[in-house]
């Protein structure tokens, strides 16, 4: 009974610390909502918003007057400047490549899309050969990428009316047929109606039967709410460590204050004491990952995944997160070294722990050593446990994650509480 | 003169507490380095292309080798060839060890090349399996550069397919091999299209030296980003002496010496400059030097951002001081805003894969200024008229937090 009123008792002390507010429950709330800020969650329509590329054309393509004027330079820089797309470039036309690519270096315009002289030419001469050119900011990623596979789409449809007239031309011509301009121009229109009716279609995507990996479609239905849900995981594991770690240094607080000595001279055993002082690390924990994700399931819409392998991603992140908190601590000296530990180090470990929440976005980053390095450090592995339930993992999944995270919680424990005993001994 | 005197006893104070190196210094060398590794920094990687598993079920297939070039054509995705099952693949892709898995299925070829006669969509109902996750940006990426490979595959397909057409209305006929025929002489010439899209970047990168674009690029953000988040981190030690000597009355038994109310508060202040001075100095010199960062070329403006980035960022720790009764406050007071200020500025991940508000609000903010600032000079390549306009930003939030920090001022 001890125990408890003295886990109480240092319980509603964190909680009416500035420090478990603020670190504890408002900082991983902020960062989340920030983050949902980012990446559109207030578009409302549940998919990422990307802001607007602006984009600035130059159209230098000259018009084949044998082909009735046909301008394939106009047609790019028309599709680009159209209602379809206004959604995602807002783009405008230039006369000169200089100027637009002035546009660009000046930080008027994302990219620019220079489109070359010869255009229509080449797309008629068999030994014709024009490039576009995707001019860009170079601290510019995404919007660049767009750009270039819209223009590609284009060129392809193209080309695709060419070679499809060159193969024609080529196979009837030895198979000793007739192949003259009518019958190439057939071919090449029918190649085009082919390509207009793939995109209207949308596009190469009914070419494919796309699954997702985890076998959830419905995550196709809300991105914005996956990736929150992720990222709130993150800030969860992040500072469910800090509150570990903050709870546990209440005891060296208390060396120095010189009320735990005074509660030392009662009658109340040692492990009485430190008993109690423990449980209310894991009970503080607790408190904060349930707060959290009730929070992140009321605003963000977050699916914790279900029951059973969530339940061992709870337990193991609390046990783990209080139990190095007690480890870390009971290596310090006093406070000051203590506040060194929380604000520097654990932020390092953390870090460290949650970065696939960093590279979420980043095509490329993901795997390798942002999969290996992570677990090198506690939190990784709550990281990697958390990561498995919220994308729908089962049991077994979460299995090896959920037992590394107990065999590393006891072995903190264990030797946190050894040396605690020690010291007060 | 006194005000310097206080300047350098704080300096002191500091410079003995090896907190301050570690949070002015070791932790944003280590972060530079961790988001440099993680976007690519290193490079170790000899193919930079997503991985892509390859699992042809379609044996024997014409169309299967033709996808496979087409897709080790991409400059975004490279195949890996597999004879995984569809739980392994499924499992790789969720495992990250793959980007995505495409899965030819048994008769795609015969489908493909066989079906669609008199229809615009020929083909339309054989579909290649794919194995993604869209909502990640790798998987996007990928989904992408395996649309575009199957577009071209299934281009060169309606292309033998209309040549076979074409001679059959000639009453001729056709066969298998024709089809093959016309179909690798479409995909060769898919190898290498008559019109291309060739993507250039403008400043720095176009530069010759490639080893220097690419660290441009890739330290172009980890590294002003942590200098500006740290820049705020560094703030708790400085703010703590404000508070210190408010607590400890050591600021009430200065105002007894002949030292006045302003010259206390410009010692502290210009503590907290230079401090922060140095440490941008430090972080610039190793990115300079170790990351191949070319601070240098345009040393002026990095000066004057330097400068400016100092000033409004000491005025912030005044500000920080003054408000914050005990040391804990100090810290959640400084660590705070460098979370918001930092993630809203750009520093954790560029601006521009936010939307178009959060866009807006960042650049309401000193951090996102001073990221434009640097990175004009890094990445983009531009002179000194191009931090002037971040510079007179961060200078004018230097000037407001000032006055506010000395306004709220108390010395008891």
């Amino acid at each position: 009974m001890k125990i408890l009123d003295i886990a109480l008792k240092d319980l509603l002390r964190s909680l009416r610390n500035y420090f478990f507010l603020g670190f504890g429950l408002g900082v991983p709330v902020l960062m989340s909502a920030i983050f949902y800020f980012a990446f559109g969650g207030l578009a409302g329509e549940g998919g990422f918003e990307i802001a607007q590329v602006d984009v600035v054309i130059v159209n230098l393509d000259e018009p084949l007057a044998e082909y009735d004027g046909f301008s394939a330079g106009e047609m790019l820089a028309d599709f680009l400047q159209s209602e379809e797309l206004a959604g995602i470039l807002a783009a405008t036309e230039v006369d000169s490549a200089a100027e637009a690519r002035a546009a660009v270096d000046n930080q008027e315009a994302g990219v620019a899309v220079i489109i070359p002289a010869g255009l229509s030419a080449a797309a008629f001469d068999p030994q014709g050969r024009a490039e576009v050119e995707v001019y860009h900011d170079p601290t510019l990623t995404i919007g660049p990428g767009i750009v270039k596979s819209i223009v590609t789409q284009f060129t392809d449809t193209l080309v695709g009316s060419k070679i499809a007239a060159e193969v024609a031309y080529n196979q009837l011509s030895a198979q000793g047929a007739t192949v003259d301009a009518m019958v190439l121009q057939n071919v090449a229109m029918q190649y085009g109606e082919w390509s207009a009716a793939l995109a209207e279609s949308q596009g190469a995507s009914t070419l494919l039967d796309i699954h997702s990996p985890t076998g959830k479609e419905e995550e196709e239905d809300n991105q914005i709410l996956a990736m929150v849900g992720g990222i709130m995981t993150g800030m969860m594991v992040f500072y469910a460590f800090y509150t570990g770690a903050a709870s546990a240094m209440g005891t060296l607080q208390e060396e120095e204050d010189g009320t735990l000595p005074r509660l030392f001279t009662t009658p109340t055993p040692l492990s009485t004491i430190l008993g109690g002082k423990f449980v209310a690390v894991f009970a503080l924990v607790i408190f904060q990952v349930i707060v959290l994700m009730a929070f992140s399931s009321l605003i963000f819409k977050t699916e914790w995944g279900a029951l059973g392998p969530l339940s061992m991603a709870i337990v193991g992140l609390v046990v783990l997160a209080a139990s190095f908190g007690i480890f870390i601590m009971s290596w310090l000296k006093d406070t000051k070294q203590a506040g060194i530990v929380i604000g520097g180090v654990m932020t390092v470990l953390g870090m460290v722990g949650i970065s696939s929440v960093f590279t979420a976005n980043v095509p490329g980053a993901e795997g390798g050593i942002t999969e290996i390095l992570p677990l090198f450090v506690p939190q990784g592995w709550a990281m990697r446990a958390w990561r498995i339930v919220i994308d729908g993992g089962t049991v077994g999944d979460v299995l090896l994650p959920f037992a590394v995270m107990l065999v590393l919680s006891a072995i903190f424990f264990t030797i946190g509480v050894l040396r605690f005993r020690k010291r007060f001994t | 003169m006194r005000i310097i005197d206080l300047a350098i006893n704080d300096l002191k104070q500091l410079v003995r507490d090896w907190k301050t190196a570690l949070f002015l210094i070791v932790m944003p060398i280590g972060f530079t380095l961790f988001f440099g590794v993680i976007f690519g920094g290193v490079g170790g990687e000899q193919d930079p292309r997503l991985p892509v598993g390859f699992i042809d079920q379609d044996g024997g297939g014409v169309l299967s080798p033709h996808l496979l070039d087409l897709l080790d054509a991409s400059d975004a995705i490279r195949p890996e060839v597999s004879d995984e099952s569809i739980e392994r693949a499924e499992k790789k892709v969720s495992d990250k060890d793959w980007a995505a898995a495409v899965i030819v299925p048994a008769g795609y070829s015969e489908s493909v090349l066989r079906s669609g006669e008199g229809h615009a969509l020929a083909g339309e109902e054989a579909a290649l399996t794919i194995i993604v996750d869209g909502s990640t940006a790798a998987g996007a990426t990928a989904l992408n550069g395996v649309q575009t490979a199957v577009t071209r595959l299934r281009g060169a397909a309606k292309a033998a397919q209309l040549s076979a057409r074409a001679l059959e209305s000639q009453g001729k006929s056709t066969d298998e091999p024709f089809l093959a025929n016309a179909m690798s002489e479409a995909i060769e010439a898919w190898r290498e299209p008559p019109l291309t899209v060739s993507v250039a970047q403008s400043g720095l990168a176009t530069e010759e030296d490639e080893e220097k674009s690419v660290m441009a690029t890739s330290y172009g953000q980890s590294s002003p980003g942590m200098m500006v988040q740290f820049s705020i981190a560094g703030l708790i030690g400085a703010a703590n002496i404000l508070v210190l000597e408010r607590k400890s009355r050591s600021l009430q038994r200065l105002l007894t010496t002949a030292i006045s109310r302003v010259e206390i508060i410009l010692g502290h202040y210009s503590t907290m400059f230079v401090m922060i001075f140095a440490q941008l100095a430090l972080l610039i010199g190793f990115g300079q030097l170790a990351l191949g960062v070319d601070y240098a070329r345009e040393p002026v403006a990095i000066l004057l951002l330097a400068v400016t980035m100092s000033l409004w960022t000491a005025s912030l720790g005044l500000l920080i001081g003054v408000l914050a009764k005990t040391e804990e406050q100090a810290v959640i007071f400084a660590m705070i805003p460098m979370f918001i200020l930092s993630a809203l500025g750009g520093a954790w991940m560029p601006l521009e894969v936010t939307g178009e508000a959060f866009q807006t609000i960042g650049h309401l903010l000193p951090t996102a200024w001073a990221m434009d600032g640097i990175q004009n000079i890094i990445v983009r390549g531009l002179g000194l008229e191009s931090v002037l306009l971040p510079a007179g930003i961060m200078l004018a939030y230097a000037i407001v937090l000032f006055a506010l920090g000395v306004w709220r001022f108390k010395f008891e």
